[in-house]
């Protein structure tokens, strides 16, 4: 590119539609490694925990969801952080940071006020408190898969892209049937398998769409 | 009678360093680079020009050890780039 090149006005405001329609798809072809990142680590943690689940019979494994954040976290400031050299962000980037981290907030509030009123509620049963807690924590599934699938068609609206928009609606919805279907057993692990899954194949679509 | 064309934004390079940081928030400088396609010593001193004219703020930092630096458009940069975007309008109108 020439700073000296004589430009028709034509010419000119071509260049200005160019540039910005490849910088949008630039940053949304960027934020697909994300996608790619938090989807196979939703795919990892619910295998790991349907198998434990269902060898040993414990709801307890649900426990582990709680290092799912702390490992996504660390893998995107370790591993993609320092490859993202550059930096670039505007209100659609913004937006869908927020929409994930609302999610995430929504998601661990959910999971830590069901701990605490689970517990509350024991009282005087004969049940363990941190047993029912556990119990109480496996049957968020259904909630929680509905507002990922929320998140997810969201920020299709803000990337204005069908893909995640159609990918979020099947997860959300699609999940939450599955969850009446299975009820609160390990088999419902495998809900949030499909959304990992989901989730992969989102970033995927994106990235190859924006090539 | 037709406008004036802003001579600091008629300019291929200086008008797509304008045009990406009227889209997003900030932009670094490999950023910059990789989307235009310009050596580092011609985009430097276009973004410096830009600078100098009060059309973008530059912010140098390191992120890490390695030097960082950030630009983004400033109000008078957007309203220079918008009034030349109706230039250009009328230009093209014209034409016709």
């Amino acid at each position: 590119m020439e700073q000296n090149k004589e430009m028709t006005a034509q010419e000119s405001l071509s260049l200005i539609t160019e540039t910005l329609n490849s910088s949008r798809k630039e940053i949304t072809r960027r934020s697909a490694k994300y996608y790619i990142l938090w989807g196979t680590l939703l795919t990892v943690f619910s295998l790991i925990i349907y198998f434990l689940w269902k060898s040993t019979d414990k709801a307890a494994w649900n426990c582990l969801w709680f290092a799912m954040p702390v490992i996504g976290y660390l893998v995107a400031w370790v591993g993609l952080g320092k490859k993202q050299e550059e930096r670039v962000s505007n209100d659609v980037s913004r937006i869908t940071s927020g929409i994930w981290s609302t999610f995430g907030i929504f998601a661990c509030a959910v999971a830590a006020f069901t701990i605490i009123f689970s517990h509350v509620h024991v009282g005087t049963d004969n049940i363990g408190g941190a047993v029912r807690a556990l119990i109480a924590l496996g049957s968020l599934t259904g909630e929680i898969v509905l507002i990922f699938g929320l998140a997810e068609s969201a920020c299709g609206v803000a990337l204005k892209n069908w893909v995640m928009k159609i990918a979020g609606f099947v997860t959300g919805i699609g999940g939450l049937c599955s969850y009446y279907i299975t009820g609160a057993s390990h088999d419902q692990m495998l809900i949030f398998t499909f959304a990992g899954l989901v989730l992969v194949a989102t970033g995927l679509i994106v990235k190859h769409q924006y090539k | 009678m037709l406008p004036k064309l802003d001579p600091l934004l008629h300019s291929e390079l200086r008008l797509a360093i304008m045009s990406i940081l009227a889209g997003v928030e900030e932009a670094d400088f490999n950023y910059l680079k990789e989307q235009t396609g310009a050596t580092s010593g011609n985009l430097s001193v276009q973004i410096d020009k830009l600078a100098e004219a009060g059309y973008i703020a530059v912010e140098k930092g390191f992120k890490g050890k390695k030097p960082c630096t950030t630009c983004r458009i400033t109000p008078t940069g957007t309203e220079a780039f918008r009034n030349y975007v109706k230039a250009l309008k009328r230009y093209i109108s014209a034409g016709k």
